[in-house]
């Protein structure tokens, strides 16, 4: 209650200016709520997942569509097609990111290969990002 | 181009990096699941191509009339997964449908798109650069730049139907149109005379000498052209409710200038305000072009500058110019230079574009009295006008133009030179 109230405030405060602090926001009770349930692995996380990344695309959406512009039909349906496809890979990705969390530590080289690529790959992710 | 990025993406590394740390603080995998589609759409972003964009501008002509609608076409070429395209248009002009428009641009095509503008007030306007975005498909990133050349476009106000002009008291050397008052060679005839040495046969009126038992001669008025002069006044400007004073004033003095260069009459101009301008009389299509053109850049500029009529150059007010004043009657140097103007002799009309109807105040509001006061300080300056023998026309604006001209030479035969 107290975070919905929160991100009220806020959306009304800074009017679609604080979207990614509201996903926050929004993540952070899920976690604390599944910590404070307990030791098991909770299976509707990739679901959750893309819903709050389906909220922040669906919102941005709404904002860029603030402004009225003739616009070619097929532009709609693009970024609809788009936000899909981001989702189920999404979801792709957090089932897998689930269904490697089974895999015992200390499983072979292999997989802290595989770890080791997905650590440089993010930190390669951040610093395209960074800002020039 | 400039790159922007749009602010979900630090908002996005955020919670991936939240997401990491609380999954390695906590031991649990949640919160790497919850950041898993957040870091795809980061990838996403960064795999996103910078668009290319061409564009060219084009209107269909470069000059059209108030309330006319222009043509422009925007031609444009490269890839581009979202594009939006921006005209930046004066007030002036207003185009259907509005001046942006959002579409796809696939690689190696070519699309036009066109925008009708309408020209709601004249002036000369320059067009473009377009202002074009192009972004991803989902947003994440965006170029902005401009695109495509200026180009101008000049919307000449619209004229008044006039039936006819005010005729000057006295008309130049040159042949026109203009019937003079003095007598000479001509057709319109004026009067008989004696016949004197020196007289043409073909003049001689055989039935007037007939009855007299001597000869007599037809006497005619030349036809001659005359010098006008349009004053215009440029110090102030009373604008309220899409009407405007300067506005009328100058599709007053287009039409003026029009009518007299028809009748072969040379026209001059002068802009009187904070800018000075001037043309100095000719006649001709071209003096009628830099005429309209001068009219369109002309503006009220505000200024505490003291003018009269020894700042004007000399050869603007040829001697014998009608000069017709065109102004609201608000600026107190305006009002001097065209005293001055009459003391010197010209022959002078002040057609006076009322700004009354414009501010009127609200019935039975505490301005009513002001109003009334300012309209009675009008009244005491009309008759200044008046004692020194310039008459002095109302033209309201629910009237066409053709009503104070007509006023005027109503009592033109009336007129006599200073």
């Amino acid at each position: 209650m107290a975070a919905g109230a929160l991100l009220l405030v806020f959306a009304l405060v800074r009017r679609g200016g604080s979207l990614g602090l509201a996903l926050w926001i929004a993540g952070a009770v899920y976690v604390s709520e599944i910590v404070a349930a307990g030791r098991h692995v909770d299976a509707t996380a990739p679901v959750v997942a893309v819903l709050l990344l389906l909220c922040g695309e669906l919102a941005a959406w709404s904002l860029d569509e603030r402004w009225e512009i003739r616009s070619d039909d097929l532009l709609g349906w693009r970024r609809a097609a788009a936000v899909c496809a981001l989702a189920l890979a999404g979801l792709v990705a957090a089932a897998v990111v689930l269904g490697l969390a089974a895999v015992p530590p200390s499983h072979g080289l292999v997989w802290t290969a595989v770890g080791a690529v997905a650590a440089v790959g993010a930190a390669g992710v951040g610093a395209l990002l960074r800002p020039r | 181009m400039i790159r922007f990025t749009s602010p979900r993406l630090p908002a996005y590394a955020v919670l991936v990096g939240s997401g990491l740390v609380a999954g390695l603080a906590l031991g649990r995998v949640e919160p790497v699941a919850l950041a898993a589609p957040f870091a795809l759409a980061l990838v996403a972003a960064v795999l996103a191509r910078q668009p290319t964009v061409a564009a060219r501008l084009s209107l269909d002509r470069e000059r059209a009339l108030e309330g006319d609608e222009v043509k422009a076409t925007i031609e444009l070429s490269g890839h581009a997964g979202h594009l939006e395209l921006l005209l930046p248009l004066p007030q002036e002009l207003t185009a259907e449908d509005g001046a942006a428009r959002a579409l796809v641009l696939r690689a190696r095509e070519e699309r036009t798109i066109e925008l009708t503008l309408r020209c709601e007030r004249w002036g000369a306007f320059s067009l473009g650069p377009l202002l074009v975005r192009a972004r991803d498909v989902l947003g994440f990133r965006s170029w902005e730049g401009e695109a495509a050349e200026v180009q101008s476009l000049r919307v000449y106000p619209s004229e008044e139907t006039l039936r006819s002009l005010v005729a000057p008291l006295e008309t130049q050397v040159f042949a026109g149109n203009q019937v003079s008052r003095v007598r000479g060679e001509g057709i319109e005839f004026a009067d008989l005379r004696a016949w004197q040495p020196g007289d043409r046969v073909r003049r001689v009126n055989w039935r007037a000498s007939a009855l007299r038992g001597e000869l007599w001669v037809n006497e005619q008025h030349p036809e001659r052209n005359t010098d006008v002069v349009l004053f215009l006044d440029t110090f102030s400007d009373v604008r309220a409710h899409g009407r405007s004073t300067h506005d009328r004033a100058v599709r007053a003095a287009a039409t003026l200038a029009h009518g007299y260069l028809q009748r072969k009459d040379r026209v001059g101009l002068i802009g009187f305000g904070g800018f000075l301008s001037w043309l100095l009389p000719a006649s001709g299509t071209r003096r009628l072009y830099a005429i309209v053109d001068t009219l369109l850049t002309s503006d009220v500029v505000q200024s505490f500058a003291f003018r009269d009529v020894d700042t004007l150059p000399p050869r603007t007010l040829p001697p014998k110019a009608l000069v017709l004043a065109i102004t609201p009657l608000l600026d107190a140097r305006t009002a001097a230079a065209l005293l001055d103007l009459r003391a010197r002799g010209y022959d002078l009309i002040v057609v006076e574009v009322s700004p009354v109807e414009i501010v009127a105040p609200e019935p039975g509001s505490h301005m009513e009295l002001a109003h009334r006061l300012w309209r009675l300080s009008r009244d005491a300056l009309r008759w200044r006008y008046e004692t020194v023998g310039v008459p002095v026309v109302t033209w309201r604006d629910d009237m066409p133009l053709a009503v104070p001209i007509e006023e005027v030479n109503s009592f033109r035969h009336l007129a006599r030179p200073a």
